[in-house]
C-alpha cells in the first residue's frame, strides 16, 4: 500500500513528455533542465558505447552486405552485393549444424554451471569457517586462472599420450583408456569442453549466488520454518523467488558467454578444429580467416548478434514479467 | 599573419619534404633502412641466415635487415594481415602451395623482369617455378625444395628379421611382422601415422591413379571419391589400422620427437627431419648410424610412389618500400653460395638441378633428392590455399581411420568440398 501515493505523485512528470502536454505548456528553465538531466547523465555512457561498440558493429554489417576476399582486403575496397551472403549463410547447411550445436551447448552448459553453483553457494552457508575459507580460496584460484593458461592445463590431463585422465582411469580400472583419444569422437570431446568451461563459470557463479543467498532475510526463512514447510520448500518458494532478479542476470550472462564460445575449442583443438566442432564463434572465424571470406564471416557474426538479442530478449521480458506478476 | 614568416616557413617545409623523400634512398652510393624478412620456422638454419645477412651487409652497410621467423600454423592469417597493411614485409617466405593465392590477389611483385639477373634461374625445379607462375607470371624466385621418404630403424628392422620393403604389400606385411615382433611394447608404432598428416596421404592417392582434383574446361572436379582415389585411401586406412599407434586426430608436427622415443620403427618424413631426430638438443643423436631411408614403394614392384613435392619460395611484396635491396637479399640466399649450404647445412633440397648431387655420397638424404624425381603437386589454383585452411583433407583423412565414416562417404564429402571451393570466385 505503501507505494501507491508515490505512484501518483510522479505520474505526472513521468507522463508528461509521452502526452505531449509539457510541450503544450509553457516550460520553465528549471524544468527543461530537470527533463534534460537524465539524457545528460546517460550521455557519456551512449557516447562511449557508440564509440566502441556501435562504430565497430555498424562496420560489421557493411561488410557483411559485401564480398570482401583476399583481393578486396588488400584493395581496402569491397564489392556491394546486398544480401547475397545471408541467402548463402542462411541455405548452407554447416551453418544450421552449427547453430543447433552452439543452442545445445549453450543450455546444458548454462544449466550445468547454475545447477552446480547454486548446490555450491547452499554449501557455502552451511560449512563452518576454515572450510568455507579453503572452499571459497580454490574457487578464487580457479578463477584467477587465465583462460588460455586453463586450457593448456586440460589439454595436457586429457592428452592422447600423457594425459593424467588417461592414466587415472585406467588405473582406477573403469576400462583401458591408454591412448585413448577424448577428441576423436565430438561428444566426447564436448563433454571435455562442456567440464572445462563450467569449472572455468563456477567461481563467478558461486560467489555471486553466495552473496545473493546472505540477502535472504532469515525472518522469512523462520516464519516459513514456523508455517512447517520442509527445506526443499522453503529453498522453492522462498530462497528463489527472492533470488530471481540475480538469477536472471546470471541466467543471461552465462548464455551470452558461453553462446559466443571460442577460445576453449580453438585452443584445446591446436587451431584446426574439424567442422564437428564448430561452434558459431569458431565458424565465422574459419569463413574470415582460414578461407578469406571476410563478407560471410560477418554475415555469420551478424547472424550470431542477432539471435543472441533475440534470445536475452526473450528471456529478460519472460523473467521480468513472471517477476512482476509476483509481486 | 606576417608573410615573411609564411614564406620561410613554407621553404622550412618543402626542404623538410625534399628531405623525407631522399631519405630512402641517399643517393646511388649507399642505400640505408630496414629490410624485414620473414622466414618460416625450419626453414634456413640460423647460420646460413646470418652468413647471408653478413654478405648483404658488406655490400649495404647501411642497411640494417630484419629476419622474423613465422610459425607454419597460423602464417596465412598473419600473411593476410601483413599484407593488407601499408608496410608489409619485403621479402616473405612462402609454401609454395600459398604463392598461387597471394599472387592472384596482388600481394606480391612480378620478378619476371629481373628473372635472369638471379643466379641459376635458367636451372631451377620445374615444379617450384610452377608453383610461382600464375598467369604466365613469376610472381616469387624458387628457395628450396622437399620429399618425403620413410626413414627406418635399422636395428628394429635386423632384430625382427625384415628388410625395407619393395611393394606396398611387401610394405604392409614388413610393418605386420615389426608388430608381431615387438608384441610386448603397448605404444608400439611399426609405422607412426597421425591422422591429419595429408601430405604423406597423397602418395597412396597417387600411386593407385587417383588425384585430388582434376581440371576440363575451365573447372575443377574433386577426384578424392573416384575408384582410384578410394582404392588408395583403402589401402592406407589398412596400413594406419594395424601399424600405427599415432593419434588418429593429430598432426606431425611431434612426430620427430615421437621418433626419438624409441617406439617406432618407420615414419614418412622429409629430409631435413633427419637432422631434428639426430640433433643433440631436440632428438637422439646416438640413432644417427641406426636409420636407414626408403622411398615410398609403389604397388608396382620396381618403382617408387609419386611423392608431394613440398617447399618454398620467396616473394618480395608488392606494397614493399625497399624491393630493390629485397631483391638483393633474395639474389644472395637463393644463389649458388647458400642453396648449397642449404643442401649440406639445411639438408634440403636446393632450388637448381645443377646443386641436385650435393648431397649424392650421403645415402640418407640422397634417397630424399632421388623421390623428388617422381613427385607431384596439389592443383595449382589461387583458391587451392583455402582447401588447406578448411582442412578439407585433415577431416576426411581423420573420417576415415577413426571410423566416423566409410571411406566412400567420407571421400565424397571431401571431393565435393574440393570442388566447391576450387570453383568459388575469389
Amino acid at each position: 500500500m505503501c507505494a501507491a501515493p508515490l505512484t501518483t505523485d510522479s505520474a505526472p512528470a513521468s507522463l508528461g513528455p509521452r502526452t505531449g502536454a509539457l510541450a503544450r505548456r509553457p516550460v520553465s528553465g528549471h524544468r527543461l533542465r530537470e527533463a534534460a538531466l537524465p539524457y545528460l547523465l546517460i550521455g557519456p555512457t551512449v557516447l562511449v558505447i557508440g564509440v566502441v561498440m556501435g562504430y565497430p558493429m555498424l562496420n560489421l554489417v557493411a561488410l557483411s552486405l559485401q564480398h570482401y576476399g583476399l583481393a578486396e582486403l588488400l584493395a581496402h575496397q569491397g564489392t556491394w552485393v546486398g544480401l547475397q551472403n545471408y541467402q548463402d549463410i542462411l541455405g548452407d547447411a554447416l551453418f544450421w549444424q552449427t547453430v543447433a550445436r552452439t543452442a545445445t551447448f549453450t543450455a546444458v552448459t548454462v544449466a550445468a554451471s547454475m545447477f552446480l553453483a547454486t548446490l555450491l553457494a547452499l554449501l557455502l552457508t552451511r560449512v563452518s569457517s576454515p572450510v568455507k575459507l579453503l572452499l571459497s580460496g580454490g574457487l578464487i584460484f580457479v578463477w584467477a586462472t587465465p583462460v588460455v593458461v586453463a586450457i593448456d592445463v586440460w589439454q595436457w590431463m586429457v592428452d592422447f599420450e600423457f594425459g593424467v585422465a588417461n592414466w587415472l582411469l585406467t588405473n582406477l580400472h573403469v576400462g583401458s583408456y591408454a591412448h585413448h583419444n577424448w577428441f576423436e569422437n565430438p561428444l566426447e570431446g564436448f563433454g571435455v569442453i562442456t567440464a572445462l568451461v563450467v569449472w572455468g563459470a563456477l567461481p563467478f557463479l558461486t560467489i555471486t549466488l553466495y552473496a545473493g543467498l546472505a540477502q535472504v532475510p532469515v525472518e522469512i526463512v523462520e516464519a516459513a520454518e514456523c508455517d512447517g514447510a520442509g527445506a526443499w520448500q522453503v529453498f522453492w518458494q522462498v530462497t528463489v523467488p527472492i533470488m530471481r532478479p540475480l538469477y536472471l542476470i546470471l541466467f543471461s550472462l552465462s548464455t551470452i558467454w558461453n553462446f559466443r564460445l571460442f577460445d576453449q575449442v580453438w585452443i584445446m583443438l591446436n587451431a584446426r578444429p574439424s567442422s564437428g566442432f564448430y561452434m558459431l564463434g569458431v565458424y565465422s572465424y574459419v569463413k574470415s580467416f582460414k578461407v578469406d571470406q571476410f563478407g560471410l564471416g560477418a554475415t555469420i557474426a551478424v547472424v550470431m548478434v542477432l539471435m543472441l538479442m533475440v534470445a536475452t530478449f526473450v528471456y529478460i521480458r519472460g523473467l521480468a514479467r513472471s517477476g512482476e506478476l509476483d509481486r | 599573419m606576417n608573410p615573411r614568416h609564411v614564406a620561410r616557413t613554407a621553404a622550412v617545409l618543402a626542404l623538410a619534404l625534399v628531405a623525407v623523400a631522399c631519405g630512402g634512398n641517399t643517393g646511388s652510393s649507399s642505400p640505408s633502412g630496414t629490410l624485414t624478412v620473414w622466414l618460416m620456422n625450419g626453414s634456413a638454419p640460423d647460420s646460413v641466415v646470418s652468413a647471408v645477412n653478413a654478405d648483404f651487409k658488406a655490400k649495404y652497410p647501411n642497411v640494417s635487415v630484419k629476419v622474423q621467423i613465422q610459425q607454419w600454423s597460423d602464417v596465412t592469417t598473419k600473411l593476410d594481415t601483413a599484407f593488407a597493411g601499408s608496410t608489409p614485409p619485403d621479402v616473405v617466405e612462402l609454401g609454395n602451395t600459398l604463392v598461387a593465392k597471394y599472387a592472384a590477389a596482388g600481394a606480391l611483385t612480378n620478378v619476371g623482369p629481373k628473372k635472369s639477373s638471379f643466379e641459376n634461374s635458367s636451372t631451377w625445379l620445374q615444379s617450384l617455378t610452377d608453383s610461382c607462375t600464375v598467369n604466365g607470371k613469376l610472381y616469387c624466385v624458387p628457395y628450396y625444395a622437399g620429399s618425403r621418404a620413410v626413414v627406418y630403424r635399422k636395428d628394429m628392422f635386423q632384430k625382427a628379421g625384415v628388410q625395407p620393403p619393395t611393394t606396398m604389400d611387401d610394405w604392409l606385411q614388413t610393418g605386420q611382422k615389426l608388430m608381431d615382433a615387438n608384441k610386448a611394447d603397448s605404444s608400439f608404432s611399426a609405422l607412426y601415422f597421425p591422422g591429419k598428416y595429408w601430405y604423406a596421404a597423397l602418395p597412396f592417392i597417387w600411386d593407385a591413379g587417383g588425384d585430388i582434383a582434376a581440371q576440363g574446361g575451365g573447372q575443377w572436379k574433386g577426384t578424392l571419391n573416384s575408384t582410384q582415389s578410394q582404392q588408395g585411401l583403402t589401402t592406407l586406412s589398412k596400413m594406419v589400422g594395424s601399424l600405427s599407434r599415432a593419434d588418429k586426430t593429430g598432426d606431425e608436427a611431434r612426430q620427430d620427437q615421437a621418433f626419438v622415443q624409441g617406439h617406432i620403427a618407420m615414419l614418412i618424413a622429409n629430409g631435413w627431419e633427419i637432422g631434428v631426430i639426430t640433433d643433440p638438443k631436440s632428438g637422439d643423436p646416438t640413432l644417427k648410424d641406426k636409420l636407414g631411408v626408403f622411398p615410398i614403394p609403389s604397388h608396382t614392384s620396381g618403382q617408387s610412389a609419386p611423392v608431394f613435392l613440398g617447399g618454398s619460395d620467396l616473394g618480395v611484396a608488392a606494397k614493399g618500400k625497399n624491393q630493390d635491396l629485397a631483391n638483393e637479399w633474395v639474389k644472395l640466399l637463393t644463389g649458388t653460395k647458400f642453396q648449397t649450404q642449404m643442401a649440406t647445412v639445411g639438408q634440403v633440397i636446393p632450388n637448381t638441378t645443377t646443386l641436385l648431387d650435393t648431397n649424392k655420397d650421403q645415402p640418407l638424404l640422397g634417397t630424399f633428392a632421388a623421390a623428388a624425381k617422381n613427385s607431384k603437386f596439389v592443383p595449382n589454383s589461387p583458391n587451392w590455399a583455402n582447401v588447406e585452411s578448411a582442412n578439407v583433407l585433415p577431416d576426411m583423412l581423420v573420417s576415415i581411420f577413426t571410423g566416423k565414416a566409410p571411406i566412400a562417404d567420407a571421400s565424397t564429402s571431401a571431393s565435393n568440398q574440393v570442388t566447391q571451393i576450387l570453383n568459388a570466385k575469389s
